[in-house]
């Protein structure tokens, strides 16, 4: 009885012991854990990717780069690529500066119509365009027969336009931001001393928003020049970076120069990665207090209205075209040849499997995403230890890195053991969870930022433990931003296509898969029907995240602008 | 251009603005001579931004006009009007320095190269910026950018300068400070200054004329003396500072000596009418806290003297603050000098006199 009374002392000390370091540590554990899985699931693939591209049988080469930079079609690839970002991010801030300007400036009646219009590709995947320009102008496009086109919408031109169209969002919101923030007195105290309307957006409100507006332009750069979609649809004969990738790996198996291209294609996302959270720390012209005065519509001149709206209204109707055309698409047999309503699209049972697909890898990608997400944001905004930066660095930049390479990375990176996926539902969600985990990260940032430490360092007061305070404090304030980054990792990964497109396997295809397939086929109405089932499930997701904003106050939508800014 | 001394240099007629539904200017009339400095006070919310900006033209308003140096200026933008405003923010180009701030608008005009140069040295010699041209709008302190502010604002000679709150964000002292120059500088210059400001001391002590607003109306025009003692309603005399209101109904009316008596809750109080009175009618009357007089002993000659018991004494150095319960009524009084009057203690009886000269406001 005594010995074990003894006995049992030092044992419930060494427990409590244990206990006492878990909960002391937990943080630390938790960070542990949370940057072993980024060095897995993002780290290591595009080491992968990298360690491909110089490895040759006998040791290193940089062979294969030369091979590149000698071959002319690679290195034409690299010159359309750039050339494509450019023309897009020069046409994309135009538009949006124009349509911007016209919405936070221009007259009342304009504006929420002209700002509905200018989000509206939100909703779609960015090659819903393609798609659209395919019926259009594709060969038996329905301008093309009706005005007896010569001109070929697959090739460089057709991409230019799909990407800008995709693209005006990005940079309609980033330039409605920096117009919006803008303090209205700025541009009222020019126009008081004697300032036409062009001189004050010539000297005043352009140079104010440069750093803004070259940010948007950054941004809009990375995401086209990385965008696969639509260059891989309409691309035709020109070659372009990302679908070439695509090419190297699936049509011809040469994971070497498949390597080497995504390495090229990283180069620039990297350096404007570093450029962009430089200029958000950098140049920011300080203005003094005061109370914020609402921008009053003013009398805009014609000599900037007229082309301010011709720019904006040309824009808008391209876009309600497409989606048009899309949508009608949807239930006829072949538009423009075969006009005739039918079901059969939207009943294809191809299609649906594979949107039933999709929605089950988006559902785990998103769950698991959320909760990493959440998980993360703890980590970083509470957590005190070295690295912290860093890992927020690195769970930010899956959205950087173009999918096609994470693709590619997850490929060489997981087809053999000890980590074997590939052929598996689980690749396909964990590799949407890691490229989309900036959404959650952010959302969970900034709304830890909202709830004071104090609060739970009065429950620690209280006596509750780490783990206690964790799930009775933490977690319920932070669920608007789970659900959040559960609803944005869906909506994002139910329609991306650059990453998955590598790594389905057959027999599980999924709907972004299936349209890139269909359009590439030429089956325009499976393609449009899917796409359209994609938009009505992006919709519905919106809706529900517009409900959650208005219950909780938790500006959701907000979070989203600045994650993809 | 004529600038005749009988055609006032700005003129508002009936200008009503509505917002929505919501009428925020409702009929403001207003001339203001040249050289004159005049200040638009009340609460926020009260109109007088919006007034501000109707007559620099950035708010459209609905009906009425606005008439500067005996032309209508209604239908011309801000940038073809010879009004300049200098906003609450300062609104300086931040990408610009001192000196392109101000030359701003002259080279708009396309002033010569040597002229703008010229024209610059001498704003920032008039407001004390000798040598700052080249700085950086950041580099500057609050009240140098203020400055700044009013010296692009000045820079074109407007005909009207508007100045929207424009000390609201310099901290107390410099306040004081830069409220004395603009004065001097708007003096200097015989510029007519529209002021806007929710700070009723700040309008008392920079202003020819205040225009006192509440709810897109004006309350009353006057000098500062004329605002604070003869108020024309309740609203104005409790805006500007602190007033004992009593309640009362005219007794007796005398010819000569002019006199007038009321009976308050607090017995009868006579007072020097400025206006006629009819026995009977009902007044409110309006005493300030600082005119009344304070004693232990009973005063020998036979002013309105009123018995009291001290309830609460606050001593705050320049001012002994004291409520004073009399007949139920509780009336607020400040000692200017207390050393001189001595410190009364709580729940001492003491004696008020109450002058003749009391404003007083007629009930309807």
């Amino acid at each position: 009885m005594a010995k074990a009374e003894i006995l049992s002392i030092p044992q419930r000390n060494l427990w409590e012991k244990i206990k006492t370091f878990i909960n002391a540590e937990l943080i630390h554990i938790l960070a542990a854990i949370l940057f072993l899985l980024l060095a897995i699931f993002l780290l290591y693939p595009i080491l992968a990717v990298l360690i491909k591209s110089i490895k040759s049988p006998d040791g290193l080469t940089l062979s294969y780069y030369a091979k590149f930079f000698v071959k002319g079609y690679y290195f034409q690839s690299l010159l359309n690529t750039l050339m494509l970002g450019f023309i897009n991010t020069v046409v994309c801030l135009t538009v949006g500066f124009c349509m911007a300007y016209l919405t936070t400036r221009g007259p009342l009646s304009l504006r929420k119509p002209l700002k509905f219009i200018a989000m509206m590709p939100l909703i779609a995947p960015p090659y819903l365009f393609a798609i659209s320009l395919i019926i259009l102008f594709g060969r038996n496009g329905i301008l093309t027969m009706a005005l007896g086109l010569k001109w070929s919408i697959y090739g460089f031109s057709g991409v230019v336009i799909a990407q800008t169209l995709a693209f005006i969002p990005l940079a309609y919101l980033m330039i409605e931001n920096t117009l919006m923030s803008l303090n209205p007195n700025l541009e009222e105290s020019a126009y008081d001393l004697g300032a036409s309307e062009t001189r004050i957006i010539r000297t005043i409100t352009i140079p104010l928003l440069a750093p803004g507006i070259l940010k948007a332009g950054l941004l809009v750069f990375v995401m086209t020049i990385a965008e696969f979609g639509n260059a891989a649809i309409l691309g035709g004969r020109t070659p372009f970076l990302a679908p070439d990738t695509y090419q190297m790996i699936i049509g011809e198996a040469d994971f070497e120069m498949g390597s080497v291209l995504s390495v090229i294609l990283i180069i620039p996302c990297i350096i404007i990665f570093f450029l962009h959270s430089y200029l958000l720390t950098g140049k920011k012209f300080t203005t003094i207090g005061g109370k914020p005065v609402a921008s009053e519509p003013r009398k805009m001149t014609p000599l900037v209205k007229i082309p301010f709206l011709i720019i904006s209204c040309l824009a808008g109707l391209v876009i309600l075209i497409s989606f048009g055309v899309v949508f009608i698409s949807s239930f006829t047999r072949l538009l423009g040849v075969k006009n005739e309503i039918v079901f059969s699209h939207i009943l294809n049972f191809d299609s649906n499997r594979a949107i039933y697909n999709s929605i089950q890898v988006s559902l785990i990608a998103a769950f698991i995403g959320a909760i990493i997400g959440t998980l993360l944001a703890y980590v970083i905004v509470r957590g005190k230890f070295f690295g912290r930066t860093f890992i927020e660095m690195v769970s930010l930049s899956g959205f950087a890195l173009p999918g096609t390479v994470i693709g590619i990375g997850y490929l060489l990176a997981f087809n053999t053991p000890p980590i074997k996926l590939t052929g598996g539902i689980m690749i396909l969600a964990l590799n949407c969870v890691f490229r989309f985990l900036a959404v959650g990260v952010e959302a969970g940032i900034s709304k830890l930022h909202q709830i004071n430490i104090e609060i739970e360092e009065a429950s620690a007061d209280l006596g509750a433990n780490f783990m206690t305070t964790f799930y009775k404090i933490v977690l319920p304030i932070m669920f608007p931003a789970f659900i959040a980054g559960f609803i944005y990792t869906f909506m994002t990964a139910i329609v991306s296509l650059s990453a998955v497109v590598f790594l389905v396997s057959p027999g599980f295809e999924l709907a972004a898969v299936k349209i890139f397939d269909a359009a590439a086929y030429g089956e325009i109405g499976i393609a449009s029907a899917t796409t359209m089932k994609l938009v009505v499930i992006v919709i519905f997701c919106m809706v529900i995240l517009n409900y959650i904003t208005k219950k909780t106050g938790f500006d959701v939508s907000q979070k989203k602008r600045s994650v993809t800014v | 251009m004529s600038s005749n001394q009988s055609i006032p240099m700005l003129m508002l007629n009936d200008i009503h603005k509505f917002y929505d539904r919501l009428e925020v200017l409702k009929g403001i009339s207003l001339d203001v001579t040249k050289g004159e400095l005049v200040t638009f006070v009340g609460p926020s919310g009260c109109g007088k931004t919006t007034l501000l900006r109707v007559i620099g033209g950035f708010t459209p308003f609905d009906s009425g006009e606005v008439i500067l140096d005996g032309q209508r200026i209604d239908h011309l933008p801000p940038n073809l009007r010879d009004t300049r405003i200098c906003f609450q923010n300062y609104a300086l180009f931040p990408h610009m320095t001192v000196a392109e701030n101000i030359s701003y608008g002259l080279k708009i005009k396309k002033w010569k190269k040597n002229k703008i140069q010229e024209r610059v040295e001498e704003l920032l010699r008039l407001v004390k910026l000798e040598g700052l041209g080249g700085r950086m709008i950041d580099k500057l302190s609050g009240g140098q950018q203020q400055r700044v502010a009013v010296a692009r604002a000045l820079s074109l000679e407007p005909k009207v300068l508007l100045l929207d709150e424009p000390l609201s964000n310099l901290d107390a002292n410099l306040r004081l400070t830069m409220r004395g120059e603009i004065r001097k500088l708007q003096e200097r210059l015989k510029i007519t200054t529209i002021f806007v400001t929710h700070d009723q001391f700040e309008a008392m002590s920079i202003s020819d004329r205040i225009v006192v607003m509440k709810e897109g109306v004006i309350q009353q025009i006057g000098s500062p003396i004329e605002i604070y003692e003869r108020p024309e309603n309740e609203f104005i005399a409790s805006f500007v500072g602190y007033v004992n209101f009593l309640d009362g109904v005219v007794e007796r009316v005398d010819l000569r000596p002019d006199m007038a008596t009321v009976s308050t809750p607090v017995g009868e109080i006579n007072f020097v009418p400025e206006r006629n009175f009819n026995v009977g009618d009902k007044v409110k009357l309006v005493i300030r806290p600082e005119t009344i007089n304070m004693s232990r002993s009973e005063p020998a000659n036979g002013d309105n003297i009123l018995q009291g018991e001290v309830e609460i004494g606050m001593y705050v150095g320049s001012l002994a603050k004291y409520t004073v319960q009399v007949k139920g009524e509780r009336m607020i009084i400040d000692q200017t000098n207390p050393r001189e009057t001595g410190i009364f203690k709580e729940n001492e009886k003491i004696y008020l006199t109450i002058p003749k000269n009391i404003h007083v406001l007629r009930k309807n």
